[in-house]
């Protein structure tokens, strides 16, 4: 069986880009190419993860508000997917068995951590609990109040993103995050397509209303 | 075309992932509600842009790395695994009472129609000495056997009376 890049010997380069095995597999659909990973196919797993790792982190990011926790998710999702591939029927679209998924691990977590969730604050001098990042120092023309009127107006949008209804909330994510289209997201989510616009256009309504100091 | 049509379409506009068709530019250019509120939609997703995500960390790859070559070193599923399933390891459990049961059932009837004879049908005359005749001998003498215990539990009564 092809080991792959993730299963490279400790020294190889990281992955982080598409291995000589992996490019030919671009002209393969997703769920064919979980066929393949269904079959003992290592370097098709590979690509799935260095394909999906990114808007995966970033969806478990803006679930989970921690950056740590995010990538752990992520790593999870793919493991999941790896322990489910001898079960896998190309049914649906690999994408989104993917997000249900996703969905159920970020909503698990949400809701085991929602206790352990720190009031949102500002602070100049410590560093962002969720991000890690230090405040940044003005450049590129921005004054310090600029600054912190800018990070206070992201503050807002995330405690307005995370403040919907969770399911509102996985809509925005995934349609406004992860492009993706109302079809998908009603797969994703179990819901008819009109119930999934209806619920798209609420959230919007919602957060256009409550951000409209910040527009 | 109507207003709940084109508000239909108006997340999908808004966010740049289709363009509105001519038939919604054409309401949109005469409807002051529809346009004002897809402005206002523009800007709320324009707002929203400013809330990146980070890149994965270099220790992702590392880690998830490491995270399948364990998965990969657990040993294959074997029937083991079966008694993890708690709902077949119960039906499990419930078949062997029933088989268990069932043969209990089944060697009582034929233990009630003598076995010996029974025995003797099968494999014909029993040679004295052997194991088969010891058990003849055991089940043909059950009730005299059963006195002799009878006896060893009084004579155990009567030293325990003689020496408390």
């Amino acid at each position: 069986m092809d080991r792959g890049v993730l299963m490279a010997p400790a020294g190889s380069p990281p992955a982080g880009g598409f291995s000589a095995a992996m490019a030919g597999l671009e002209a393969f659909s997703d769920a064919e190419v979980m066929v393949r990973v269904k079959a003992g196919d290592q370097s098709a797993f590979d690509y799935l993860v260095q394909k999906y790792r990114r808007p995966l982190v970033g969806f478990m990011y803006r679930m989970a508000r921690n950056a740590a926790a995010a990538e752990d998710l992520a790593q999870e999702v793919f493991l999941r997917v790896y322990r489910a591939r001898e079960t896998y029927e190309p049914s649906a679209k690999f994408a989104t068995w993917l997000y249900r998924i996703a969905t159920n691990l970020a909503v698990n977590h949400a809701r085991d951590t929602r206790h352990e969730r720190a009031e949102v604050t500002v602070s100049l001098d410590e560093p962002d609990e969720e991000t890690g990042t230090t405040f940044e120092l003005p450049d590129g023309g921005l004054t310090a109040e600029q600054a912190l009127v800018r990070r206070e107006r992201l503050l807002a949008i995330r405690g307005k993103v995370e403040a919907l209804p969770e399911r509102q909330r996985l809509a925005v994510i995934m349609h406004k995050y992860q492009q993706m289209g109302y079809k998908q997201i009603a797969e994703v989510l179990k819901l008819s397509e009109s119930a999934t616009k209806s619920l798209l256009f609420r959230a919007y309504e919602t957060l256009r209303e409550q951000l409209k100091e910040f527009i | 075309m109507t207003c709940d049509e084109v508000r239909d379409k108006m997340p999908d506009v808004a966010a740049g992932l289709i363009a509105a068709t001519g038939e919604e530019s054409k309401h949109l250019a005469s409807c002051d509600a529809c346009a004002g509120k897809l402005a206002e939609f523009r800007q709320t997703m324009a707002l929203l842009d400013e809330w990146q995500a980070p890149e994965p960390s270099p220790y992702f790859d590392v880690c998830l790395q490491a995270r399948l070559r364990e998965e990969m070193a657990k040993p294959q599923a074997g029937w083991l695994q079966w008694f993890r399933r708690p709902v077949l390891a119960a039906a499990l459990t419930v078949l062997m009472g029933v088989g268990i049961g069932l043969f209990f059932n089944h060697g009582r009837g034929r233990y009630n129609s003598g076995p010996n004879q029974a025995m003797a049908d099968n494999f014909g005359p029993v040679e004295p000495g052997t194991a088969v005749s010891d058990l003849q001998a055991l089940e043909k003498n059950h009730e005299l056997y059963a006195d002799f215990e009878l006896l060893d539990d009084l004579q155990v009564q009567d030293d325990v009376t003689a020496n408390p």
